[in-house]
């Protein structure tokens, strides 16, 4: 297991800037962060403070403007900015899983092969036993009965429950998700909330945003958000 | 299956509309050139092989009456392979009960069972006649309707009218494969010339060569030392051919279309390419959320460049699908088209694997040309911007050009209508939006129009170059102008015959003409070309000719002539006032050219002479077998109304006539071997209109599916369906009538350029263009309609959506 004390991914000095007709815009200005092997750390912030630019820029789905996102992984340490969009797709797939407020599932697929892309995408997984592990994940996330079905055959919180199996699809170390429960009612947000939960027993390093401050207690850690800036570190558990 | 292949196999089946679009807008491309190509080879190959079957001879020659001994002589002349005698002669035909003649040449041949040069097909019934019975070319059915083991009446040339059984059809790819406007064939045995009235002598020779038989110079110089042998042992040559024997006559100029038509052929490819191109960058826009969603789940550039890439291998596999079998079968039937008009049959239906591989390339190349950069571009999009659903951005599309270029183009708008209001005109707020909405995606207008614009102009083109060719042909009808003419078994003397005519109230001038049949020589003596010399009165106004060069005869002229371009092939700088080597009644002689005229090139050379000049050199002053009469009206009907009657009538009188012709009946044949080709330039045209209004249609459902969600808004805040459906069918119309402008001028060099290869290919000379609105106004009526049925489907599409669903769209 990752040594706890040693960041797993460091944000120094973040930056990003938009421009557009109205002018520059700062979405983030500088930030700085340290996230830790198999903490589930929240960045809760409201409406337009930057929470979803900067998940981007841990991603690497977005540049940033300055600073540096550091990756370490397996005793070594990649920079984010370092990689070209083919090396960042590749590394994601393989390192990070991925889910955001609108599922982003592929319509034309149904779920075990929405599952399914993530390994073929990513090849770690033969195609065969791709299958038999999607199916895997779709029982963890008790949607093996559906596993056949298509995303628009089932409801928006099942729709999420595959989009998580699916960003767990490559076992990756991180899963990155922005306001996974956003467009759920709280009975459903709360029993996604719980899979992430369960997550965490395997060791596993999560990223949430949200804007539900209700949401904090949940986090080990979470970070406060406000007009591209952090404002006050979270309290440990 | 992996699951990225099951994702491009739901892209093809999930979008029927959309796959099936760009399915057919590559078939029909892919089957033009398939049928064309097709065409070409089945043409090139069974043409010659067809005709070479049955043993064409290399040379014929049509002279005075001669008998066995001379043809033993010709057996045995150097270079000859082989040699056969027939007797040709004109008669009249008529089904029993039935009062139209039809005149058809009948040749008689010795013995049908050692016949071996120019040898028949068998059609229907037997396959050689017995004594007093006829054999009948095919193309004689197209005249007369009658079967094998029926009667004819045959009027003789005393006018006996005989009955005769028709023994059998054959077919005669080669008498008849060299000289396109005679009278069609028919065949009897040299038993039964008494039967006719006829002589047992030959006036006609089909020879072969030794060696050489594709080879013009060789058969030429067999030819030339043949004639002199046959005119040192006094006999008269009238008229004489060569023809190769693997290549029929008329290939060069069938090959010519064909080279035409393929032109259009790429052009329908391009054409569907450009619509490829365009629902390619929809559909990639269109999944711009999925490629996102791939990327951000591992994918990279290649795998998803490779997923799409066989997306348009598949399109382009179906298209295959269709347009193979399609194309095959449409080349076979366009081939036995042009091979039954012509004379010759096919070896049968096969596949033609230069046709198929071009097929399977084009098939297979366009989309991935038309969609290569659409893919890449697709393919590079970061997961940011695919996400966003913004290509703009990242892969440069309009819509960047669109807001810049866009706000001018909305500020120009909104100064225009502010100018119309300022003068109290108003325009429909349906109509600015349409406006509007027809510039959003440049790139994709541009496309369609491009497409549109080319079928339209295409379209008009070919209208343009019907009348170019008709108005040809009708300024070659000036050197027809008599509305009958009437020739005679014996010649006659003008003033006799025009005492007879004038008979007639009807009849307002007659004019006797005579002719005669040369060769033109080269300076070395050798002949070039046969020329027919027609002869009429100098001053007769009866020809009307169209000079490129010098003047027309004069009266009093002598050893001149005018002569028509064909001329060129021969002397290519022949002036008026030049002198030419000619060899005529078996002299050789020098005559001047005094003009050059046009006229249909592959009609070879004819020339004209003052009657007065030949009828004396021919001992027939005064007299004639030809003569031209004018009528008082001269419509189609009322010439043929008076060749009947003044056929009878000098019949009547005791006149031995040969034949009475009305004269538009001479261009008639012309016509409408002229419109079978305008009819193929017009299936191509409307195949680039199909693939036109595929593109328009195509642009509609794109530009409609764009918008769903503005449709959405649009109508939450209160537009009704009806304003939806006449916003987008104002968009199609806009775009139509915007491809109508730009295609009337585009038609302009298209006419110019189409009139020229065609004019070129069917008379072999350029030829001056004519306009016509007729292919103006129904390209207009039909872009009109194309474009509301374009707009149609998907206006109605836009206006069932649902208010919930559109504004729930992604």
């Amino acid at each position: 297991m990752a040594d706890r004390n040693s960041p797993f991914i460091e944000l120094r000095g973040v930056v990003k800037d938009y421009h557009s007709k109205a002018g520059a815009f700062q979405a983030l200005k500088g930030i700085d962060l340290d996230i830790y092997p198999g903490e589930f750390l929240g960045v809760v912030g409201k409406s337009g403070a930057g929470k979803s630019t900067l998940l981007n820029m841990l991603t690497g789905v977005d540049k940033l403007t300055a600073g540096e996102v550091r990756v370490y992984t397996n005793g070594s340490s990649i920079n984010l900015a370092n990689l070209s969009e083919n090396e960042l797709a590749l590394w994601r797939g393989r390192t990070m899983g991925v889910v955001y407020q609108s599922f982003q599932l592929l319509p034309m697929l149904n779920l075990v092969q929405n599952v399914m892309m993530a390994m073929d995408m990513s090849g770690l997984y033969h195609p065969r036993k791709s299958k038999e592990r999607a199916l895997e994940l779709l029982d963890l996330v008790e949607l093996e009965a559906h596993a056949f079905k298509y995303p628009s055959q089932i409801s928006g919180g099942q729709q999420q429950r595959v989009a998580i199996a699916r960003a767990l699809a490559n076992d990756p170390p991180l899963i990155v998700a922005d306001e996974p429960t956003g467009s759920l009612d709280s009975v459903t947000a709360d029993h996604i909330f719980n899979l992430f939960q369960r997550f965490l027993q395997s060791d596993r390093t999560i990223v949430m945003v949200t804007h539900d401050q209700g949401l904090m207690p949940r986090f080990s850690r979470y970070v406060n958000i406000v007009d591209g800036e952090l404002v006050e570190n979270g309290r440990e558990l | 299956m992996r699951p990225r292949w099951r994702k491009v196999l739901s892209d093809l089946i999930d979008n029927k509309a959309r796959t099936i679009l760009v399915v057919f807008s590559i078939a029909v491309g892919v089957f033009a050139i398939g049928v064309i190509a097709g065409t070409y080879v089945i043409i090139s190959e069974d043409m010659g092989v067809s005709y070479s079957a049955n043993n064409p001879s290399n040379i014929e020659i049509r002279m005075d009456d001669f008998d066995q001994d001379l043809l033993n002589t010709i057996r045995k002349f150097d270079g000859i392979k082989g040699a056969e005698a027939r007797r040709v002669f004109t008669i009249r035909l008529r089904p029993l009960g039935e009062t139209k003649w039809t005149s058809v040449d009948v040749i008689a041949i010795e013995d049908f069972q050692e016949n071996e040069i120019n040898l028949l097909e068998p059609v229907s019934g037997a396959t050689e006649p017995g004594k007093n019975e006829i054999l009948l070319e095919r193309d004689v059915l197209d005249e007369l309707e009658v079967s094998s083991g029926e009667y004819l009446e045959v009027q003789l040339r005393d006018d006996t009218i005989k009955e005769i059984m028709v023994a059998g059809i054959v077919r005669d790819s080669s008498t008849g494969a060299i000289d396109f406007l005679s009278p069609p064939l028919a065949y009897i045995t040299t038993d039964s010339l008494k039967f006719f009235d006829q002589p047992k002598d030959y006036n006609r020779l089909f020879a072969t060569v030794e060696v050489g038989q594709d080879d013009d110079e060789q058969i030429r110089s067999v030819l030339a030392d043949l004639s002199e042998k046959i005119e040192k042992n006094n006999y008269t040559i009238g008229r004489t051919f060569i023809s190769k024997t693997h290549e029929h006559p008329l290939e060069p100029t069938i090959n010519a279309v064909l080279g035409i038509l393929m032109a259009l052929g790429v052009l329908i490819v391009f054409l569907s390419s450009a619509l490829i191109a365009n629902t390619l960058n929809a559909l990639l826009n269109q999944h711009l959320r999925h490629i996102g969603v791939m990327k951000l789940i591992g994918g990279r550039d290649q795998i998803i460049f490779r997923m799409y890439l066989v997306l348009l291998l598949a399109f382009g596999f179906l298209a295959l699908l269709i347009a193979i079998p399609a194309g095959g079968q449409g080349a076979y039937a366009l081939a036995e088209y042009i091979a039954d008009q012509m004379g010759f049959s096919l070896l049968g239906y096969r596949i033609v694997p230069l046709s198929l591989i071009i097929q399977v390339a084009v098939g297979i190349l366009v989309p991935l040309v038309a969609g290569f950069i659409p893919v890449i571009k697709g393919s590079k999009v970061t997961v940011q911007e695919a996400l966003d659903g913004d290509q703009a951005s990242a892969a440069d599309d309009d819509d960047s050009a669109d807001r810049e270029g866009g706000s001018r183009f909305e500020r120009f708008q909104v100064r225009s209508v502010q100018v119309l209001a300022d003068r109290g005109i108003r325009i429909p707020r349906q109509m600015l939006i349409s406006l509007r909405n027809t510039f959003r995606q440049r790139g994709r207008l541009l496309l369609t129009l491009i497409t549109l614009t080319m079928g339209g102009a295409i379209f008009i083109s070919v209208f343009n170059v019907r009348v170019t060719l008709h108005d040809y042909v009708e300024d070659i009808g000036n050197y027809f102008l008599a509305d009958v003419t009437l020739d005679f078994e014996r010649p006659y003397r003008l003033e006799e015959i025009k005492q007879y005519a004038h008979q007639d109230p009807r009849v307002t001038a007659v004019e006797g003409w005579s002719y005669a049949s040369a060769e033109i020589l080269f300076p070395d003596g050798n002949t070039a070309e046969n020329i027919s010399i027609l002869a009429p009165p100098a001053d007769s106004n009866l020809v009307s000719p169209l000079m490129v060069d010098g003047h027309w005869i004069q009266p009093g002229d002598i050893k001149k002539l005018t002569i028509s371009e064909g001329i060129y092939d021969y002397y290519p700088d022949l002036k008026a006032g030049d002198m030419i080597p000619l060899k005529i009644n078996g002299k050789e002689e020098y005559w001047e050219v005094v003009g050059v005229f046009k006229f249909i090139g592959l009609e070879g050379v004819l020339g004209y002479a003052p009657y007065e000049y030949i009828s004396r050199e021919q001992n027939l002053a005064n007299r004639s077998f030809s003569y031209r009469i004018v009528t008082e009206k001269h419509d189609r009907v009322y010439q043929q109304v008076m060749a009947k009657e003044l056929d009878a009538y000098f019949r009547d009188q005791g006149f031995h006539v040969q034949e009475a012709t009305p004269g538009l009946s001479t261009m008639d044949s012309a016509s409408e071997s002229l419109d079978i080709l305008i009819a193929f330039l017009l299936i191509m045209a409307l195949l680039t209109a199909t693939v036109g209004s595929m593109g328009l249609a195509g642009t509609m459902s794109m530009n409609v599916m764009d918008r769903t969600r503005e449709i959405g808004i649009m109508r939450a805040i209160g537009a009704t369906d009806r304003e939806i459906i006449r916003m987008v069918i104002g968009e199609g119309m806009l775009i139509g009538l915007l491809s109508f402008g730009l295609g009337m001028i585009l038609a302009v060099p298209f006419t110019y350029l189409l009139s020229a290869i065609v004019s070129n290919a069917v008379f072999a000379t350029p030829i001056a263009v004519v306009f016509t609105p007729m292919g103006y106004y129904i390209w207009l009526g039909l872009v009109i309609i194309l474009s509301s049925l374009a707009s149609v489907l998907p206006a109605r599409n836009a206006a069932r959506l649902t208010i919930r669903e559109v504004l729930a769209y992604e």
